[in-house]
This record gives structure tokens, sequence and C-alpha cells, in this order.
């Protein structure tokens, strides 16, 4: 029954843990060091599927979001002692806000000049994150971020974060899944698909593109507040154009527009170069070959390969 | 009063004007016709009174209610429905889902009624897949309900657009070339489409290139040429109109 | 007073890198429609490539100019063909998306390669400075003006006059058409391309001996050409160009007298302003280059 195979399931995966630390002795740290970073990833790559696959804006502005919650999160937590359950929400809510503002001017702009000017935000972002040094320590970085308390509960240890991290990335699949059903989720894929045929269906294009915007974005802040809770250091560098490439060929890879693809994906470009213990400069001409040759030949990723079989596959990008 | 009217409606392109001081009227019931030859403005006219595009000059009234530059989206909403030139279907989704978004933004529903799935909620959905089928039924497509429109033939998708464009039960029809580029049996199946709609009361305007079918079922023809009305009255007396022959064949 | 001066000059050799950088990428939207996000990695090879010829064989500086130049035009028309013409059919998602992971490749492979510390490529002419009133300027930023007055007036000639340059314009107005009458658009497409990298290849030997070449210097630029392009008018050749010198001449004003380190941020600010207020360009939509 399927209540039971996914409670089952639900219950080996808050066990890992114990299970990785009877099978791999040893290793523990290590594996749930790439499970933790896997499901901040994942999270993250849910966030901007929203926007990319599901609501078919091609923005590049989402390093900056994950930065600006990032960054909103541990100056407040480091400079402003702000507990983390404020910080978190601070971190989401100003992403948010920033989406907002963001998105207004940006969606008048078509095609490439929106993904343009979604790039110029995100760089000047990064420029802004890099030079201010004054508020953000620049390339100092900012450090001694603390382990997120949140009253008796403290979360400092690797099972903890990574108990974190799944109660996250379950969260965020749960959001995923409800906005990309029932009404909601015919609403973002008729203004993907057809956005001229949507308007004359009374639906609002620029209303359901700010919508998916803005609760991307706002994720992708949260995530960023938990990322820098997990890692404690904070730099610039985290805010590149590297990031949004990192997340295209995540979730191309694994099917862009599904929930089990795009975790696919992301499990498999967090863990697999942590297996083959690549160095980061190799391990992204191989992503940058990967993601060529995938998004030429399948666009769908590997769901599409697994569906091909199938009468009629989805092709999000298909000519 | 007109249902739909406008008033030297005016759009320029580049230095080009597509759409010059049109002022046309319809009534509510009527069935009448747009025609010009290529490069006339109808599709410009229609995009302009769609919320597609911003007039330059002019205004645009729908039931009495100035709509000038209002969005499309807000335009159907108030009863307005069109199919496009060059036909246009949600091609990932069934014919029958294509028909279903047609209708979702018109169901009010609170998020809370929504959520708990209330038994009236489920009312409104059986109720809307009811329309659906019998909608597709109609045009011929019950047994392609289920099949992705992407596969359908293009005349098939012709039928699906027409089909969900009355969906939402407009009381203003805008037809874009319904009968181009389909079989001459597909075109006698969208004439009596077309007069169904009048006969249950409903306003048509349609963009037609074919003569046959526009004179065949229209009460009244407006001729369009270089974006000004030239021409406008039954079909027999715009057919022999020297300016409507010199437009077709005089250049 | 000779302050500005200095900052005007260094702003017209800034201006005068983009411009040739972007009216490469103007030409290929133009010409193919297509968003190429890896054209700055021309510009960044074509540098490693000009460093080779000078620094490591020795070879004399317009000698290794015109290397620099070959080779890029060389690498432009193996990406064409190798890259490009995969992806000429599709959408612009999966065009951004390709070329965009053909940067990232290409910006990688120089590291593995060359190494991130930067290149430095000091030639005679860089070193030797005119002073002109109080203003002193090395020579190779007059260099630098020179060359590209004169690139920009041969490539305005080429595409008035010479068939293959006729062809491109005619291809940017109206491809179907050029088809049908037997125009070899595959031919043109190729030609965009070599000429486009042979641009960014001339730049980088014009430009090196000024700044040094390191392989994440493509990715900025390739932005702020796209900027210049975006606020000429997206495949107006000319406006890209008069645009990107506007936005160099504007990021030293702002290196010199707001922030050098937000300097950077200018392009972009000029661009969303431009998109925003006329999104159609500053010289408004035009047809072909």
């Amino acid at each position: 029954m399927r209540a039971g195979r996914f409670i089952l399931g639900s219950a080996a995966l808050v066990a890992v843990p114990w299970i990785v630390a009877a099978l791999l002795p040893g290793q523990q740290r290590y594996v749930l060091h790439v499970l933790i970073f896997t499901a901040l990833y994942g999270s993250l790559a849910l966030s901007y599927d929203l926007v990319v696959g599901h609501v078919g804006s091609l923005s590049l502005a989402h390093p900056a979001f994950f930065g600006l919650g990032a960054y909103t999160a541990a100056l407040l937590a480091t400079e402003g002692h702000w507990p983390f359950a404020a910080a978190l929400p601070a971190g989401v809510g100003l992403a948010a806000l920033v989406a907002l503002a963001v998105g207004v001017p940006m969606f008048r702009l078509t095609e490439h000049s929106f993904a343009m000017g979604t790039l110029g935000f995100a760089i000047v972002t990064q420029v802004v994150a890099t030079n201010w040094v004054d508020f953000t320590h620049g390339p100092l970085c900012v450090t001694g971020i603390p382990k997120p308390q949140v009253g008796a509960l403290r979360i400092a240890t690797l099972p903890a974060f990574y108990w974190m991290g799944l109660a996250t990335l379950a969260l965020v699949a749960l959001l995923y899944r409800g906005l990309t059903t029932f009404r909601l989720g015919r609403a973002f894929h008729a203004v993907r698909d057809n956005e001229t045929l949507a308007a004359a269906a009374s639906i609002d294009p620029l209303k359901y593109r700010m919508l998916g915007f803005v609760i991307g974005g706002a994720v992708a802040g949260g995530v960023g507040a938990l990322y820098v809770s997990y890692v404690g250091v904070l730099c610039p560098g985290e805010l590149t154009v590297s990031l949004s490439v990192n997340l295209l060929v995540m979730i191309f890879l694994g099917g862009i527009g599904t929930l089990r693809g795009v975790l696919v994906g992301a499990a498999a470009f967090t863990a697999l170069p942590e297996v083959l213990r690549m160095a980061p400069n190799w391990r992204m001409v191989i992503y940058g070959l990967l993601l060529l040759v995938i998004v030429i030949r399948a666009p769908d990723g590997l769901e599409g390969l697994i569906r091909r079989g199938s009468s009629l596959g989805r092709r999000p990008w298909g000519a | 009063m007109a249902l739909f009217e406008t008033r030297g409606l005016t759009k320029r392109f580049l230095g080009v004007t597509a759409v010059d001081g049109v002022d046309l009227s319809v009534e509510a019931g009527e069935l009448v016709s747009l025609i010009g030859p290529n490069g006339s403005g109808k599709t410009t006219l229609f995009n302009c009174v769609t919320g597609y595009l911003v007039p330059d000059e002019g205004r645009v009234t729908f039931r009495g209610r100035d709509v000038t530059g209002v969005a499309a989206h807000r335009i159907a909403r108030l009863g307005v429905g069109r199919t496009f030139q060059l036909v246009s279907v949600f091609p990932r989704l069934s014919a029958i889902e294509n028909l279903l978004t047609f209708l979702q933004q018109h169901q009010e529903e609170s998020l809370v009624g929504r959520l708990v799935r209330a038994p009236r909620v489920r009312r409104l959905e059986a109720a809307a897949v009811e329309r659906a089928r019998s909608l597709l039924d109609s045009v011929g497509l019950a047994a392609r309900a289920d099949v992705p429109a992407g596969t359908l033939s293009y005349g098939q998708r012709k039928l699906l657009a027409f089909a969900a464009a009355l969906m939402p039960d407009p009381e203003l029809l805008l037809l874009d070339e319904p009968a181009a580029a389909i079989n001459p049996t597909m075109i006698e199946q969208m004439k009596a489409q077309i007069r169904a709609l009048h006969r249950e009361g409903k306003t048509v305007l349609l963009v037609e290139h074919n003569m046959d079918v526009v004179m065949d079922i229209s009460q009244r023809v407006i001729v369009l040429d270089h974006g000004q009305k030239i021409a406008e009255g039954p079909p027999e007396v715009v057919r022999r109109d020297p300016k409507v022959v010199e437009a077709y064949f005089g250049r | 007073m000779s302050d500005l001066a200095e900052q005007l000059v260094h702003g017209l050799t800034l201006g005068s890198l983009y411009a040739m950088v972007a009216a490469g990428l103007a030409l290929m939207f133009g010409v193919v429609r297509l968003i190429n996000f890896a054209h700055g990695e021309f510009y960044m090879l074509g540098g490693y490539a000009f460093w080779y010829a000078y620094a490591e064989l020795g070879l004399p500086y317009p000698v290794a100019g015109l290397v620099a130049v070959a080779a890029m035009g060389v690498f432009g028309l193996v990406y064409e063909r190798a890259v490009i013409r995969a992806i000429l059919a599709r959408t612009w998602h999966v065009q951004l998306i390709a070329t965009l992971a053909t940067s990232i490749t290409l910006t990688n492979l120089a590291i593995l390669v060359f190494g991130t510390q930067p290149k430095e490529v000091p030639t005679r002419l860089s070193a030797a400075i005119l002073d002109v009133g109080g203003v002193r300027l090395a020579w190779q930023r007059l260099l630098v003006l020179g060359a590209a007055v004169a690139i920009f007036a041969g490539l305005e000639w080429f595409v008035r006059h010479a068939r293959l340059g006729k062809a491109m314009r005619a291809v940017s107005q109206n491809r179907e058409a050029c088809a049908v009458v037997g125009v070899d658009v595959q031919q043109v497409a190729l030609a965009t391309f070599g000429i486009s990298a042979g641009l960014a290849g001339a730049a980088a030997a014009l430009v090196s001996p000024l700044f040094s070449i390191f392989p994440d210097v493509g990715a900025l630029l390739t932005l702020k050409a796209f900027a210049a392009v975006i606020v000429g008018g997206f495949g107006y050749v000319r406006g890209a160009i008069a645009a990107a010198v506007l936005i160099g001449i504007a990021e030293s004003l702002a290196a010199g007298y707001v922030s050098y380190a937000y300097k950077d941020a200018i392009a972009f600010v000029v661009m969303v302003v431009v998109l925003l207020v006329r999104p159609q360009g500053l010289f408004g939509r035009r047809i072909g280059i």
C-alpha cells in the first residue's frame, strides 16, 4: 500500500545518520556533509525550477536571491545578534521583497532582454557584495556565523544539520508540488506554454510570472540563510553566475519541470563530483560540456530519456 | 446601444498606419464579417480591440464600457472570446484540459473553500467537465478528448481552439480566419458551428478571406483597405461596390 | 582638467574595446539572430593567443597581433560548425544555455591550461608615454583608438561593398528571402562567426598590452558588450558601437569620480535603465545590421 511505502521510506530517510554510521563507519562525517549539501542544493534547484520550468521565465537572478537571504541572515546573526528563528524569515522576507521590486520592471522585458536584465541584476548584486566592504566584509567574508538555535533546540551536530536539510527539502518539495498542481499549476503552465492564449483564457501572465518569480526568490533566500548557518562563513564568491549555470545543469540533467527529475539532477550534480573527487575546474569543464550536450540532444534530461518511449515526451524547449 | 464599438481607432507601426481612424459597431446578436486585402489591418484591429495592442488613437467600447488599452486577460474576462490567425492551443494539455483552462479563472472560489474541497467546488468542477465534453462533442472531437492537443491535426486544433473560446460562454466572439487552411468538409463544419452560435444569440465578428464563407453566412460585411473602412453593408451590396472591387483587384 | 582628459582617454580606450567586442556580438545577432554568451571567451582566447605569439614565441608585435586575429577567426569558424550549427534552429533558451555552457567550459579549460595568474604583455607602445599638455597617455592607447576607427571603417566598407558583406546584410534583413534567392545562408553564418571572433581577437591584440589577460576576463566583457548591444538596439552594429563607446566613457568617469569599486556595475545600470525607458534601444528598432 502506498502509504505504507511512504512511511517506510520516510523512516529510512530519517534514520540515515544511524544507517551510515553502521554501514560506513569512519565515513559518517563526509557522507552526511554530502547529503546536507544535496538537500540544500535540491531545495534551491526546486525553487529555480519553479521559475524556469513551470512558469517558463528564464531568470538568471537566482544567485542574487540566494545571496540576499544568505547575507541578511549572516549579518543579522553576527552583527545584530538575531536568533536564527528571526534571521531566517528576515532572509526570506528580504529576498521576496527584492524579487517583487526587481520583477516589476524585469517582466516588462521580453525574452532575451529579460534574461539579460536578470543577469545584469545578479552581476550588480555580486559587485555590491564584493565591494561594499564596510557592510558585507567583501572578500574578507562574514565569519563566525552561529549555529542555529531555536529555543532549547541547538542544531550543531552533523546529524542535526542533516535532519534540518531533510526537513527543508521535504517542505520545499511539498510547496513545489502544491504550487505546480491544481488551478495555480495550470495557470503557470498556461503562461509558460502559450502566453498569448493564456491571456485569451483570462489568465494574467504578469501576475503569474511575478508570483512564481517572488516565491522562487523567497525560497532561494531561505536556502541561503540555512546554508550560511551550516557553513558558518559567507563570501561574495557564492553568488556568481556559475551558480546559475550549476542550477541549470541540475534541472536540465534530471528533467526540467518534474519534482523527481530535479531532485535526481541535484543529487547527481552534488554527490557525483564528491564521489569522483574532481578538481573544481575539471568539474566545471565537465559540467559545461554535459550541459551543452544535454541541452542540445535531450532538453528533458534524464526524465525525458526515460519517458522517451511514450508517445509524446514533454518538450519544454523544443523547436 | 451597440454591444461593441470602435471610434476613430488608429494604430501605427514604424511609420506605417495599419489601422486608420476606423469606426465600426456591432449590435448584439449580429453576425458580421470583416474583410479586406492582405495587409488591410484586419488582424491589427482584432489585436487592438482584444487588448494585445494598445491603439495610438481612438476608443474601443464593449457593452458601453471603455476598454481602450485594457489588457488582454481583462477583456477576455469581460466576456470577449477570440481565436487566432495562427491556430493556438496548449500543446501539452489534452483537448479537454485545454477547454478547462479557459474556464478556470471564471470559477470563483475562495482559497479556503478550495483547500477544504467543499462539495460546491466539486460540483463546479464536475459541471466544467460536463460542459467541456459537450462542447468537444459539438465540434466532433469527443473521441479525442484525452489526447494531447499538440498531436491533433491542424483542422482539429482549429476546432479545438474554437471550442475553447466558447468555454466561458462569451457574449462576443472574434474569429480570426476560421476557414483558413482547412479542407472543404471542415469549412462546412465551421460554417455550421458559426451559424449555430448566431442562432443561439451570440454576437460574432469574423475576419475572413474566403469569400464563399463570408457571403454565405454574414448578415453584414465591413471592408477595410489600407487600414481604412471603405464599405459596409449586406454581403450582396458590398460585393458589387466598385471601391471594394478596386481594392481587391485594382492594384 | 588633465585628470578629466585622462579619464576620457581611458574611457575611449575602454569604449573601443567594448565596441570591437560588441560589434561582433551585434553582427551575430543581426545576421543569425543568436545571442552568443561565449563571446567574451573569444576575446580571452585571443588574448592568450596574442600572449603566446608575442611573449612565448617572440614574434614582433604586428605579427603577433595578426596571429591572434587569424587564430580567433579560425576558432570562430570551428565554433560555428561545432556548436552554433546545432542550435541555430532551436529556441533562444536552448541557445542561451548552450552558449553559456560553452563559456563556462572554455573559461575553466583556460584555467587548467594557463593557470589563474594574469599574464602581463607589455609592449614598447604600452610603456612609452606621450605627454600632451599635461595629459599623459601611453602610445598604445592612441593605437587602440586609431585601429578601432580603421577596423570599423573597414567593417562598414565590407558590409556595403563586399559581396560577402552585402550577403550578410541581406540575410540580416530577410533571411527567408535570401534563401529563396540563392544566397548561401550557411556560408554567411560561418563568415559572420569568423569575422566576429576575428574582431575580438583584434581587440585582444590591441588592448592586452594595457590590461592583463586572465581566464575570467570574458565573463564581464560579454555582459558589458551585451549591454551595449541592447542599448544600441539589438543587431544594429553602428548602434552597438556607439553605445559601447558611451558605456566605456561612463565607466571610466564613474571609476574616477564616483567609485572605482562599482565601475563594473555602470554598464548594467545603463542597460537596465535603457531597457525600461526605451526598450527598443537608443536608436530604435531597425531592420538589418
